[in-house]
């Protein structure tokens, strides 16, 4: 399953969102995400994906495009 | 004064849970450091309590889900074999008044902060079967007294307070000695999601001791809590403000 594939089912099974709304350009506050969500959301993805997620490094990310790359940054990080 | 020991501290790689861990690495303890977001500041720490000649193990792990919880004290079991120390550290929550925190909120709060030092107690009693040992549960004033949006954490401290008095209780023929420790607000990063700076100047100001709690603080206490000279205190939660909670309208 591809990144985006992953981020997608996580952020909306935790947001309780339809997948539809998932889109590149979506962002947390188009699902409403609260503060829970988004730390259940970060470490879903960090179990998921056995990586780190740094929150200062989340501060210049805008969209689900964004946050799927950096995402995927963490992972080729690990290598 | 640990030498020998072996201490898990949950939430241990920042802030007061940091502290502790180096606080009694410096006593002697070999570590084991739990954490669930921060695994750079993890290992950081450990690298830290290595250099001090102590063995140290880094687990991640939710302790707000039973089955991590479980995983983990099996890690424990297999690479230490025993457990002479728990230190309930780890502690999230929303910051939330009552009439907005949500069930979600509610459950995710009480499990990592209350929940998870019943559980960790449990299988923590198992691996200091036949020795003894020591629990401390990290509370915090929010427990007595109703500071804004901290409801659903004061409400989680005070169950912790008193589980730590059961357990006291429970324990004490297995010689586990069980208290807690409710500190004011501690100068860390997790208190910038409580506290705006204004309202930190005004607790300082209002502390007889002239200045905030520090993680240190706590650590050291929490120290004395493990070893044998206070083994006559038990169920206890000492309050640790530099006398903020007696003396409220000191400015």
């Amino acid at each position: 399953m591809a990144t985006e594939d992953i981020v997608r089912d996580i952020v909306t099974r935790i947001t309780r969102k339809d997948t539809s709304q998932f889109t590149s350009t979506a962002t947390f506050k188009d699902f409403e995400a609260d503060s829970l969500d988004i730390v259940q959301i970060l470490v879903a993805l960090e179990d998921e994906f056995d990586i780190e997620i740094l929150d200062e490094e989340l501060q210049n990310i805008t969209n689900m495009g964004g946050f799927v790359a950096y995402i995927d940054g963490k992972i080729t990080e690990k290598g | 004064m640990l030498e020998g020991k072996v201490a898990l501290v949950t939430g241990g790689s920042r802030g007061i849970g940091r502290a502790i861990a180096l606080e009694l690495a410096d006593e002697g303890a070999d570590i084991i450091i739990n954490y669930l977001r921060h695994r750079s500041a993890a290992q950081k720490t450990a690298e830290e309590i290595r250099e001090k000649g102590r063995r140290v193990h880094t687990i991640r792990a939710n302790v707000g889900e039973p089955e991590k919880i479980k995983a983990m004290f099996n890690e424990i079991a297999s690479i230490f074999g025993h457990l002479d120390i728990l230190v309930n550290n780890a502690a999230s929550g929303v910051a939330r008044s009552a009439m907005e925190l949500d069930e979600r909120g509610w459950d995710w709060t009480m499990d990592i902060n209350a929940r998870a030092f019943l559980l960790c107690a449990q299988h923590a009693v198992k691996l200091m079967e036949g020795r003894g040992g020591k629990m401390v549960a990290i509370s915090s004033l929010g427990s007595r007294l109703a500071w804004p949006v901290y409801t659903g954490v004061g409400v989680s401290k005070a169950a912790l307070e008193a589980l730590t008095r059961y357990l006291a209780i429970e324990l004490a023929p297995y010689n586990i000695a069980v208290n807690a420790i409710a500190a004011a607000a501690v100068q860390t990063e997790a208190l910038d999601i409580y506290k705006p700076a204004e309202m930190l100047t005004e607790t300082w100001q209002t502390t007889p001791a002239g200045r905030m709690v520090q993680p240190e603080d706590v650590a050291k206490l929490v120290a004395f809590l493990c070893r044998d000279e206070s083994f006559m205190i038990r169920g206890q939660t000492i309050i640790i403000d530099g006398g903020f909670s007696i003396a409220p309208l000191i400015t």
